[in-house]
């Protein structure tokens, strides 16, 4: 993929350089005329203007490079840009009217069944879709402004960066706001979704379903209806992401269904009403994330095996973790709770007492939501004391049983030696 | 009145046990604050004590110094005033030299170090608490003639307030878990003056929490200036009524 990426570039360069190029100014050839098969140029300069051609179908490779920030105008009728052939590149214009339609999946830039394709350096505005690509392998979606109307309403929104079937894509340094999801995956595999920020979006900032082998990294997330969801996925690689501010009855930082074999490391999760949500998850491997000031910092069903937390901090969270069962398949190692109050006597930092971060509160609220009246009561606190001491009604296995006794420090491996203990 | 409010006052200012309370106040407060790394956490242990502490110490306080000053009392009502005002000119000090106490140990820590929404809703609540429980105190004290007995009925009245009271809810919420008593529940709560007192402190705190699953109804209720003003109006009735009471059993009382 990568290798597909210099080699556009380096097309693109050689084309600036000596190749055919015609140039499209407001009152001259219009864009409609240059992209035609009969012309002979293979870039086209659009200068600055406002250029109001209806729907704009691209049918033979072609670079297509804005100057100034040239405006196309769908004008309201359907699509914007189509792309039907390989090999097209699309940067520096700003694009807008697409129709909003129950019927078509409007999109400001449509590509279908193509290759190498590379959208740089575009800002949509108010669109219904932004960037849809569909059937499409070797893409790269860059610095990209997707922007939706803030006014419309979820019904009338679609996804700002909209992906189906696609493969080796590469999606960075975007910025998808006021869309309803703002990045939304479904069966793309071998991607990577890098660098990107995705906020205020009505439904979920980044969403993907079936798309394997993918990688997501220091992308921020904050402010969304309902946060984060991946689901139905196998090998996903989650790092250095932020979660922050995703609040609501059902919005997660981060919410994990049907995951097979996750990386989720790194990540900061802030301020969610659940940080993370792991729901029939297999084999995650979760650690050095932080979790800060969540409601829950992290909620594990029952039907999760063999995640592995380690070297996690947990601190200011109302809860820190919590299961709706009795079964506990996952192991829980170095981890940092604030909550903790063991003791360290061989001052190997690692605290000589297990920690058990499921509250008998968590557990009632878990059950009855409405309890959550009683929170921070010295009743509750009591009660989470004494489970604490002597375990009867939290699942015995979910505990900590080598907690660090201070957070690690960021940068540093939290693998210690830990003269030969081993996790549960 | 005044005038006896402003001996009891002068009085109570060079109270060992009043001034104590200040201080134990501040330490504890400046012990959060300067052993606890993270502001808001120590904010919430200190929310945890105020609203254990506060109500307990004010009716402990406000009945032993009702006692003390029984004869001084007894003094003050064969002389040509009404009975109504010497006993609200006692009640209204003893809040008085609480309520500074409580603004002095906890008020001046919490402002220097944190002062936002949450600082500001722990100091007003902590405020009314003592004025509700100042209030119970001087019920307590002028219905009964003994005073251990009056301690004693004190403590358990504290005991019911701070634990049992919300064991209470807890059972209700597993009896009926099968119903729809969630609207039952918050207006329940909040008949309990701290626990109104501390899902107030707790909407500022547990936002994130609070706002997933069923929080929302409370931020609607509580969160709201309207709301706000009806919670405060409830403390200042749970001072009111209790206050009233004992100065109609006084008035009524031989001395």
């Amino acid at each position: 993929m990568r290798r597909t990426f210099a080699s556009t570039l380096l097309a693109m360069c050689c084309l600036l350089v000596g190749a055919r190029v015609c140039t499209v100014r407001p009152g001259g050839t219009s864009i409609t005329e240059a992209l035609a098969i009969t012309m002979e140029c293979d870039t086209i300069r659009v200068l600055k203007g406002t250029y109001r051609e209806g729907a704009l179908t691209v049918q033979r490779p072609v670079v297509l490079l804005g100057e100034g920030w040239p405006v196309i105008d769908g004008g309201g009728t359907g699509e914007v840009i189509v792309v039907n052939a390989s090999h097209v590149t699309i940067s520096g214009f700003v694009i807008r009217g697409t129709r909003v339609s129950d019927m078509n999946d409007n999109a400001a830039i449509k590509c279908i069944g193509v290759t190498d394709i590379a959208i740089t350096g575009n800002r949509i505005l108010h669109c219904f879709f932004g960037i849809h690509l569909s059937n499409v392998a070797r893409a790269t979606i860059a610095d990209n402004e997707v922007i939706g109307d803030e006014a419309v309403s979820e019904t009338r929104r679609a996804n700002g960066i909209h992906l189906w079937k696609c493969n080796h894509v590469y999606i960075l340094r975007n910025t998808a706001i006021h869309h309803r999801d703002g990045i939304y995956l479904e069966f793309v595999t071998d991607s990577h979704v890098d660098h990107n920020t995705s906020a205020y979006n009505s439904r979920y900032g980044l969403h993907f379903m079936f798309s394997h082998r993918d990688s997501y990294t220091h992308n921020l997330f904050h402010d969304n209806g309902a946060g984060v969801a991946v689901m139905f996925t196998r090998d996903v690689t989650m790092t250095d992401n932020r979660f922050e501010r995703n609040r609501g009855a059902s919005a997660y930082g981060l919410l994990l269904k049907e995951i097979n074999d996750a990386h989720i490391e790194r990540n900061l999760f802030t301020d969610n009403t659940v940080g993370l949500l792991v729901d029939g998850c297999n084999r995650a491997d979760i650690r050095d994330n932080r979790f800060e000031a969540n409601g829950w910092a992290v909620r594990v069903f029952a039907n999760s095996t063999a995640a592995h937390y380690e070297g996690n901090v947990f601190t200011g969270n109302t809860f820190d973790m919590t299961t709706n069962g009795d079964l506990v398949l996952s192991t829980l190692q170095h981890n940092y709770w604030d909550r903790y109050r063991g003791y360290d006597l061989d001052r190997d930092g690692v605290g000589d007492v297990p920690f058990r971060p499921l509250s008998v509160f968590a557990l009632v609220t878990e059950r009855m939501p409405y309890a959550m009246v009683l929170s921070r009561s010295l009743m509750v606190n009591l009660l989470d004391q004494s489970e604490r001491l002597i375990p009867t009604l939290t699942p015995a296995t979910l505990e900590d049983r080598a907690p660090l006794m201070r957070p690690p420090t960021p940068g540093t491996p939290t693998t210690m030696n830990t003269k030969g203990r081993t996790a549960p | 009145m005044w005038k006896v409010y402003k001996y009891t006052l002068l009085d109570l200012a060079r109270n060992r046990f009043a001034l104590g309370y200040a201080f134990l106040l501040l330490l504890v407060s400046l012990g959060l604050f300067l052993l606890e790394g993270d502001d808001t956490k120590a904010l919430i242990s200190l929310t945890q004590v105020v609203l254990a502490l506060t109500p307990l110490l004010a009716l402990v306080f406000t009945i032993i110094y009702f006692y003390n000053q029984y004869e001084f009392t007894v003094l003050l009502a064969v002389q040509p005033l009404r009975r109504q005002a010497i006993l609200r000119a006692q009640f209204l000090a003893i809040t008085t030299a609480l309520v500074v106490s409580f603004l002095f140990g906890v008020g001046l820590p919490v402002i220097a170090w944190t002062s936002n929404a949450i600082g500001w809703t722990l100091l007003l609540t902590g405020t009314a608490l003592t004025a509700v429980f100042c209030a119970l105190g001087i019920s307590i004290a002028v219905r009964q003639r003994d005073r251990a007995k009056a301690v004693g009925v004190g403590l358990v009245t504290w005991v019911l307030m701070v634990l049992v009271y919300d064991s209470l809810l807890l059972w209700l919420l597993f009896t009926f878990s099968e119903y729809p008593i969630e609207p039952v529940i918050v207006p329940l709560a909040a008949l309990n003056p701290i626990d109104l007192s501390r899902i107030l402190i707790m909407l500022k705190i547990d936002l994130a929490a609070l706002l997933g699953y069923t929080g929302a109804v409370y931020q609607h209720f509580f969160g709201s200036f309207g709301g706000m003003v009806v919670s405060f109006l409830a403390l200042l009735l749970w001072t009111v009524l209790p206050a009233w009471g004992a100065v109609r059993a006084f008035v009524r009382k031989d001395l």
